[in-house]
């Protein structure tokens, strides 16, 4: 009896707390209404007037939390500290350094120094003024030998600077690589002539003050790095309060050197994909920009909505096909060495010819229609369009079936058992392996178009299983294996087009393993001083080594794909940058 | 009894162990370490990477990293987290371990709701037009993918009709008290509805034929001639019988729920554990990949445990010696 009696309580109080669910919902709306700071329930911008101004952006994946310009490594958090960081110097339409922190600056005669001269009323959100020892703190702590082992990746910055070894192993407590003059001036000390000295200076600068107790090892768990509110930069909005994962707030800082910003609060909301362009048309996102923006395939849709402003800009970065030209013994993979003299050639793809037929094979355009919807292009050569340093002069190995059979015949390779596809010069069976990962949706289809269009010329192609990204990185990188073709895809940095971390020969992300002396001497060439100080000479160095990279061929430029950023037309002063949505945000303001 | 439940948990113990070796073996014989998916910024001098793995001894001998971590387990510290560069994993943990509970809960409760008065009543009326009607909703309920209906949710309810909040846990901080609560919940209607559904159809499935099974047997008949009403029969002798096998599936069921629902977190950026783990995995984040596994192991094995505990409660007959 009594048993049956608690059965029916615990239905009973089940039933109830749904109920209570219900009932909420109604109260909820009433709630938001009155204070109006909830835009998620607002379906008509125009039913109430804001006492704030608030904007929101959407990403598709939260940041990890590292909210500290010189630790973090994920994009998403660049959306955040785009916000709150500055650097001594910015980059314009035409990727030109300008002037940010630093209004004005001189180098010396032979490129060893560079003086910035610093704006005097930079104030950091907790009031504390900016000087020229915030500049050497930073990069202080990039050179500081626990910086690596903390998790810091970005030691490329500081690398050159003067003196750099001698600290960063710890030999020496005295950081030289950059002086503070006086308050608001302060010099960069080069080991050598550097070409491109603005790029070096590029760096977004954090505060002294604020981090000159903590030991660098405890740098990225310091409250200052995670905490809202604590995180402190000179930039126009403060990152002041968070639902971590959900949403990331920023808050205008009223006493921002160029100008109180005009919208009062910025909000990141951490929004799925899929749901993500309906939200634009409720008008609960304004705005998506990086990193991905809106999808190729949503642009009509989008388009449609009728209030919504789509920006269409070249990427920086492409996806390519590379050939394994050599592999690393197994002897290097394990000690992890790269070096060439030791390096087994790849016999399969050696051939020049062999790989300008392939290239030829494979329909470009294709992709760039079927695949992107046309909002993309094929190019040629691994250097991002929007560079000085781009040509498009360069050998096209446009798609043409024919030509790449013809170039196959000529190469020896033809099919001499009658099985449609084609044997090596030595009558050999040839199959080619490729390899590609999982993670990018277009990618991974273009991979069965590949083997497609390949094996219609009768090349004989191995499809791999796609492989999960951090599986294929590993087999890519420790290449003591049978791959032969490869996809990937990079994205390129917007400050400087020196392709060598790349296409060096010994450079580590050279899967293609490609060892062309040609090569090698050309990129030295192209930061070598005094020459290359004049950009047109550096200009005239980079064509000619993508003529030779795009006939020696050590991969195909497979295409490149536009950047879709799209907006809520309240939102006006937007001024994206080649590189970013973001760009001046203190200028942007909201018409209701 | 007590006495039952003390074995128990002794065995849990050896059983623990086997699941630390099992789970840290696995974890580092997946192809791949926390770096080599990061190796990929081109500005980025891989060599930093070398120094990292340096740092953070994942160069040394595996059985010297295992013993490392089970020293540190067993003063209670689970490491932290490479992903997140150095964040405690615990911290991370527990900040989801609170929205996967409460999304699990809740879609539990819907689920209970739901299914187990549906399908005592269509165990009472079988082959009449609800019980055909119910059993096809329960195999739609099965069929339908979690994110495909889910979206389909969050299109109809999120954003043509505006009813519910489509993404997130919470409006924002600036609700407290009473009104986060119910704004939470609000929040947790679609993801847990859509979390719940293809638990409701099964459970459903189940009342209905261990009613109907327990409504065919000798003593159900005994019951009846003796003239006890047939609600009487069905709440008193049927309904407890027939909630053995329910528990049993509850008592997996309750791992399966902390372990999150990957796919339901996602589509409703509801951040949660199995997003955590998930997410862990890719990126190899070891020591979040192993304390997640220890977690669940622990819960599945607790799940157990309590179900059996509750077959004593529900059946008098089933007696721990």
């Amino acid at each position: 009896m009594k048993n049956k009696k608690y059965w029916w309580m615990m239905l009973f109080i089940l039933l109830f707390s749904t109920l209570l669910v219900a009932c909420g919902n109604d109260e909820e709306e009433e709630t938001t209404a009155d204070n109006n700071n909830d835009p998620v329930e607002t379906e008509d911008p125009q039913d109430n007037e804001p006492s704030t101004s608030r904007l929101t952006g959407a990403i598709h994946s939260a940041p990890t939390g590292l909210f500290n310009p010189i630790f973090y490594t994920e994009t998403y958090e660049n959306n955040i500290l785009s916000f709150t960081h500055e650097a001594l110097v910015s980059q314009n339409n035409n990727l030109e350094f300008i002037p940010q922190l630093a209004k004005d600056w001189e180098t010396n005669e032979d490129q060893t120094e560079i003086t910035f001269f610093l704006e005097e009323d930079v104030t950091w959100h907790d009031g504390e003024p900016f000087t020229a020892h915030d500049v050497v703190f930073t990069y202080k702590t990039i050179a500081d030998p626990e910086y690596g082992p903390a998790g810091g990746v970005r030691t490329n910055f500081v690398e050159p600077l003067l003196g750099y070894e001698a600290y960063s192993s710890g030999e020496t407590d005295e950081f030289v690589g950059v002086t503070a003059d006086d308050d608001h001036t302060v010099t960069f000390h080069f080991e050598a002539p550097n070409v491109n000295p603005l790029y070096y200076s590029s760096f977004s600068i954090i505060p002294e003050h604020i981090f000159s107790d903590i030991a660098v090892a405890d740098m990225p768990s310091a409250s200052a790095t995670l905490d809202p509110g604590e995180v402190i930069g000179t930039g126009p909005f403060a990152f002041t309060d968070m639902v971590e994962r959900e949403q990331y707030i920023l808050t205008s800082y009223e006493n921002y050197w160029q100008g109180q910003p005009k919208i009062d609060e910025i909000v990141w909301r951490v929004v799925n994909h899929s749901v993500m362009t309906g939200l634009l048309q409720t008008g609960e996102v304004d705005f998506i920009a990086d990193p991905e923006g809106i999808a190729a395939a949503d642009y009509e849709t989008v388009e449609g909505f009728g209030n919504i402003t789509i920006v269409e800009q070249a990427d920086f970065g492409y996806q390519l096909m590379g050939f394994k030209l050599n592999h690393r013994t197994s002897e290097d993979v394990e000690n992890g060495v790269i070096d060439p003299d030791n390096w087994v050639e790849n016999e399969k793809v050696a051939d020049p010819l062999v790989r300008q037929a392939i290239a030829q094979a494979i329909n470009r355009p294709g992709f760039v229609n079927g695949l992107l919807y046309g909002r993309g292009e094929v190019i040629n050569s691994p250097i991002a369009p929007q560079f000085w340093a781009y040509t498009d002069d360069v050998n096209q190995n446009e798609y043409n079936p024919e030509a790449a059979m013809a170039l196959l015949d000529e190469a020896g390779y033809v099919d001499v058992t009658g099985d449609g596809f084609r044997e090596t010069p030595d009558g050999e069976e040839w199959v080619l392996n490729l390899d590609y990962p999982q993670g990018n949706e277009l990618r991974e289809r273009s991979a069965p178009i590949i083997q497609e269009n390949l094996q219609e010329v009768g090349i004989n192609i191995n499809l791999r299983q796609p492989k999960e990204f951090s599986a294929y990185a590993e087999e890519l990188e420790n290449d003591d294996n049978d791959m032969d073709l490869y996809l990937i895809g990079w994205s390129l940095s917007s400050t400087d087009p020196d392709p060598s971390g790349l296409w060096n020969t010994t450079a580590a992300y050279n899967f293609s393993r490609w060892n062309n002396p040609e090569s090698v001497e050309l990129l030295q060439k192209a930061l070598a001083a005094p020459e290359a100080f004049e950009q047109d000479y550096r200009t005239a160095v980079y064509h000619d080594w993508q003529n030779l990279f795009t006939e020696d061929l050590p991969a195909v430029i497979l295409y490149a794909q536009n950047k879709l950023y799209a907006y809520n037309d309240r939102l006006n002063g937007v001024d994206p940058l080649p590189y970013s949505f973001i760009n001046n945000p203190h200028e942007w303001w909201i018409e209701e | 009894m007590y006495k039952y439940i003390i074995r128990r948990i002794l065995v849990f113990i050896p059983m623990l162990f086997a699941l630390t070796v099992m789970v840290f073996a696995l974890a580092q014989a997946a192809p791949g370490d926390p770096f080599t998916g990061r190796m990929l910024d081109p500005t980025v001098n891989p060599e930093v990477y070398q120094q990292q793995r340096e740092a953070l001894g994942l160069n040394d001998p595996y059985p010297v990293q295992y013993m490392n971590w089970m020293k540190n387990i067993l003063q209670g510290d689970f490491g932290n987290s490479i992903y997140y560069n150095g964040r405690s994993v615990l911290e991370l943990i527990s900040q989801r371990f609170a929205n996967t509970l409460y999304l699990g809960l809740f879609s539990l409760t819907i689920t209970l709701v739901v299914s187990i008065p549906i399908g005592i009543y269509s165990a009472k009326k079988p082959y009449s037009i609800l019980d055909y009607a119910t059993t096809g909703f329960g195999f739609l309920g099965l069929a339908i993918p979690n994110f495909f209906f889910g979206l389909i949710a969050i299109y109809i309810f999120a954003i043509h009709f505006g009813w519910f909040p489509s993404q997130g846990t919470v409006s924002s901080n600036d609700v407290t008290g009473f009104a986060e609560l119910i704004d939470r919940l609000h929040h947790l209607v679609l993801p847990g509805i859509t979390l719940g559904l293809a638990g409701t159809a099964t459970y459903m499935r189940y009342m209905r034929s261990e009613v109907l099974d327990v409504l065919g047997s000798d003593y159900i008949r005994t019951a009846k001639a003796k003239g006890m009403s047939s609600n009487n029969v069905l709440y008193k002798h049927t309904l407890r019988n027939a909630l053995i096998p329910i528990i049993t599936l509850m008592g997996i069921e309750f791992g399966v729920l902390v372990s999150g629902a990957v796919i339901t977190e996602q589509v409703f950026n509801f951040p949660g554990l199995g997003t955590l783990f998930l997410q862990s995995i890719t990126n190899r984040d070891y020591p979040v990949i192993m304390s997640i596994n220890l977690l669940f192991g622990v819960f599945i094995l607790v799940g157990n445990l309590l179900a059996d505990i509750f077959y004593c409660v529900v059946d008098p007959r089933i007696r721990y010696d």
